[in-house]
């Protein structure tokens, strides 16, 4: 008994040292952005700010405009959500109903648009976008090609979700006296809630950390997202690291706490779908 | 009129309007863009050509351009460089990783999924905060290296053509061992325990057990990731872009980014779509070997 | 008595799988039915088009005198109680149980008095609060019921509701089961695969096989006169004994082929001397007595004792299996002989299986 406990307690501080060489790049993030300017290049660089600047913050937020950017990749974020799940939540759950050859060639070109590369399907995209006048609302842009190559990997997971709510509750409710859609709505959709919000909430932060598609649609600053306020902050030869580091620690700690707090469920969520 | 209505509450017409729904938009948005984009690896594209329709047919001219032109041949090398040491460094370290947390100790899924936040970062972050890292003078990286004595002097990982491709190979691993990791103890959870206990009786050990147990089982498994990992590395474009956005002078330039170049660096469209048509054939391939493995996973 | 459900050349095709061929069944209002058969037999199939779960491809399918082929399941009033149960995970018994009320616009005060009632008599009031996760697997059968009984349908449809069921509780709900419909007098079709069940809760039993009925009516005219050897075969546990034969000259006897022994019997009529005859004997309907004093004598192979009966198996090709009821004097090895009467013997055709 005792012997298990010291195993444990061993292994433990293993994986902990593990984890803290793995997110190292993560706790450089928010050292550098605490720093001042003439510490950042410090040699030997400080592993722990002399005197911590929180002021940096409020400046590069002001200076840089973030409250724009940030808002600016929230509406895509959440355009791109909305847009996935109403066309994406039916589809999956009717292709997690029936299992035949028709199901079968819908999940391969399901399967096979997921695999193409943005950066490679955006000169289409764009040209095309530019014929058709879309480019004229260079949000609504981006969101309908972040939902073209979101959607897909969407429809894996949820389809997972669905499969796993027995299709004998919904016949239950059908004999019960409900109708398709109504099994759907008060059987089916409670059921697979937990699993479709964290297949959304997946989509969501892909979409907020978005960059091939907004930089290359969206031109005017005012209508840019945070990925691309930051590439145009970095810049060749910028020596403003601490100003970066802390733009990119306000940008990331949302995505980073929701993700620790919904950690357990995200994990399981998206293992059920990469696999299956 | 009646009917048609009564099916789409209950029947298949209900089903199908889903469907169809959906894989419309998906092959308006995704699967017309792909037949354009070969159309306009065919064509002269340029900025004055973008709005119209009727635009010159130049047949292989496209194709032909390409493969004279000195880069590419380096391109494509550096691509397979990337690809291979990307996917070599993230399955192993993440095979790795995946054994350790399988032994099971109080904390160990907790710990494990915390490595994920690495893959959930948007990419430009990431880029951005492993360009600081990997700073000449000033990186963190440096630094360590040389009060470990491996090396001696700095090396200019984003500057010195020798080391910036392994630079942003470096950067990759780190984005998507997580994700690999996770995978693979999912694979690993899922063979039957009494499998080991039979070996054990048989007398296997340890190490005989993971070659003829483990590895054997994970096979399925381990093809998917190899094939996911090719998917994902040949998306990679963010740590290009923050990194060292191809340089210097192309030397860690890949096809995704140089694709992307070509057509909103260089206005060059007819280009850009010609070496994605390229790419996406490999993408498919690897696609395709992806479906087929997770089909073996499902149908056991 | 009204024909309550009526099902006239129903075949049911899945691409080019024939699951139903020409059905013909007519259930009288208050009777419980029992459909039995191997697995993949259609019975299910047969259950789930009755519910409206599957959409017949040819035939008529009435209910209470209605058509109700293309009828979707919310409009036909028939309650089912699957396999699994069934019950929405995410709602309470009471929820449960008042789902179908509550669909149909039953006032909520109303609803959840019909929910106590029925739970009393069930014995579930007090675990109207509860989810089905925290119900044992009995308790959940019981809920399952419960949510069709309250809605006095015109027809239960149970799938196999008891095999997920231990033993002893199977045994206990096969009766209360049975008490149910005779308390509510409502037509009850119930699909199985234990003839065993068929047999004991059953008004009437159709046996079925690939997509055809084989015989239908009362349980124990299908015990005393198979139709074919599949059912004669299907009904009754230990299963019936099959030997090859061949008619005497005489036409009144029969030698049974049982590779080392042969045996001959005396048959009840005429036969057409020297036809090939497939004899079906039931194991208890075999008597044991000392060697040389029965029909022929068979060398013993295995005597299992379950205590009150023993099956003893014959070393011969067929193997031949007798019970005996009480504690057996038999050892293996021994030679005994077997005593079997001619009017329990089942003749049929040897190339069509048809009784003779």
């Amino acid at each position: 008994m005792n012997g298990t406990t010291t195993r444990d307690r061993l292994m433990l501080a293993v994986a902990v040292v593990m984890a803290a060489i793995y997110l190292f790049p993560l706790y450089w993030m928010y050292i550098t952005a605490l720093k001042s300017g003439s510490e950042v290049f410090a040699t030997p660089p400080s592993f722990w700010p002399a005197a911590p600047q929180w002021s940096t913050y409020a400046f590069v937020w002001e200076s840089r405009n973030m409250g724009r950017y940030l808002w600016n990749s929230l509406v895509i974020a959440v355009g791109s959500v909305a847009l996935i799940s109403v066309l994406g939540v039916g589809c999956a759950y009717v292709l997690a109903r029936y299992r035949n050859a028709w199901v079968d060639v819908g999940l391969f070109l399901i399967l096979m648009l997921q695999v193409l590369p943005a950066s490679l399907m955006i000169t289409p995209i764009f040209v095309g976008f530019s014929q058709l006048g879309v480019l004229e609302y260079p949000r609504l842009a981006v969101v309908i090609a972040i939902a073209a190559k979101s959607m897909p990997f969407f429809v894996v997971l949820v389809r997972a979700t669905f499969m796993s709510v027995p299709q004998e509750l919904e016949e239950a409710a059908l004999v019960d006296g409900n109708s398709r859609i109504g099994a759907f709505f008060s059987i089916v959709l409670p059921l697979a809630r937990n699993g479709i919000l964290v297949s959304a909430l997946l989509i969501f932060m892909q979409a907020f950390g978005e960059f091939v598609y907004s930089k290359s649609i969206i031109q005017a600053a005012e209508l840019q997202p945070a990925s691309v306020g930051l590439n145009s902050f970095m810049g060749p030869n910028t020596n403003e690291w601490n100003n970066i580091m802390a733009y990119a620690t306000m940008y990331v700690t949302p995505i980073l706490a929701i993700f620790v707090l919904l950690q357990r469920r995200i994990v399981s969520g998206l293992t059920s779908g990469a696999l299956k | 009129m009646k009917s048609f209505f009564s099916s789409m509450r209950d029947g298949l017409g209900f089903d199908i309007a889903l469907v169809a729904f959906a894989l419309g938009f998906l092959l308006l948005m995704s699967g017309l863009p792909l037949v354009y984009n070969v159309v306009m690896s065919f064509q002269e594209v340029d900025m004055f050509s973008l709005g119209t329709f009727s635009r010159p047919f130049v047949g292989l001219r496209n194709y032909i351009d390409l493969f004279a032109q000195p880069e590419t041949y380096p391109i494509l090398l550096n691509t397979l460089i990337f690809v291979v040491g990307s996917i070599a460094g993230q399955f192993l370290i993440g095979f790795g990783l995946a054994l350790f947390f399988w032994v099971n100790f109080p904390g160990a899924s907790w710990l494990r999924g915390l490595f994920l936040v690495s893959w959930v970062m948007p990419g430009l972050v990431a880029g951005a905060i492993w360009n600081w890292i990997l700073s000449g003078d000033f990186g963190v990286l440096n630094f360590i290296l040389r009060e470990t004595g491996l090396i001696d002097a700095n090396i200019f990982w984003r500057s010195d053509p020798d080391y910036s491709l392994y630079a942003v190979i470096l950067a990759n691993i780190w984005l998507g061992t997580s994700f690999n990791m996770i995978l693979l103890s999912v694979g690993l959870s899922g063979i039957p325990g009494d499998l080991y206990e039979a070996a054990e009786l048989d007398g296997a050990n340890a190490w005989q057990r993971f070659w003829t147990i483990t590895l054997p089982m994970m096979r399925s498994t381990i093809g998917a990731i190899i094939a996911l990992g090719l998917i994902f590395t040949l998306q990679q474009f963010d740590l290009f872009a923050a990194i060292t956005s191809g340089g210097p002078n192309n030397a860690s330039n890949v096809t995704q980014y140089w694709a992307w170049e070509l057509s909103f660096r260089q206005y060059d469209f007819g280009k850009g779509a010609t070496v994605s048509v390229v790419m996406i054939v490999f993408v498919m391939l690897a696609a395709v070997v992806y479906v087929r493995s997770t089909r073996h996973e499902v149908r056991g | 008595m009204t024909i309550q459900i009526e099902l006239r050349g129903v075949n049911k095709h899945y691409g080019s799988f024939h699951a139903l061929k020409d059905i013909d069944l007519s259930i009288a209002e208050g009777t419980f039915v029992a459909l039995v058969g191997p697995s993949g037999c259609g019975k299910s199939t047969l259950l789930r088009s009755l519910a409206g779960l599957e959409k017949i491809s040819t035939g008529d399918l009435k209910i209470a005198g209605q058509q109700m082929n293309g009828v979707p399941p919310r409009k036909r009033d028939v309650a089912m109680v699957f396999q699994s149960y069934a019950l929405y995970p995410h709602m309470t018994v009471e929820e449960n149980l008042t789902y179908s009320l509550r669909i149909r616009g039953v006032a909520k005060a109303q609803a959840k008095k019909a929910a106590a009632d029925v739970a009393a008599t069930t014995g579930l009031s007090h675990l109207l609060g509860r989810y089905p996760r925290e119900l044992s697997g009995g308790q959940r059968q019981r809920v399952a019921m419960s949510r069709a009984i309250i809605r006095h349908p015109k027809a239960f449809l149970f799938d196999e509701p008891l095999s997920n069921l231990d033993a002893a509780l199977r045994v206990h709900m096969r009766k209360e089961i049975r008490a149910l419909h005779d308390r509510l007098h409502a037509t009850s079709v119930y699909v199985t695969h234990d003839q065993i069940e068929a047999m004991t809760m059953a008004d009437h039993v159709v046996v079925m096989r690939d997509g055809i009925i084989e015989q239908q009516g009362k349980p124990l005219d299908l015990y005393d006169m198979p139709v074919n050897k599949f059912v004669a075969g299907f009904i009754g546990s230990p299963a019936m004994n099959f030997i090859p034969a061949t008619v005497g000259d005489d036409g009144k006897t029969l030698t049974l082929d049982l590779g080392t022994v042969r045996g001959t019997l005396a048959v009840s009529r005429t036969l057409q001397p020297g036809r090939k005859i497939t004899v079906g004997i039931r194991p208890e309907h075999i008597g044991i007595a000392a060697s040389g004093q029965g029909s022929f004598d068979v060398p013993v192979a295995v005597v299992e004792s379950t205590g009150f009966t023993a099956f003893i198996t014959a070393a011969t090709t067929p193997e031949l299996i007798v019970v005996e009821t009480g504690r057996s004097a038999v050892r293996p090895g021994d030679m005994v002989g077997v005593r079997i009467s001619p009017d329990q013997l089942h003749l049929f055709d040897d190339v069509t299986g048809v009784r003779v």
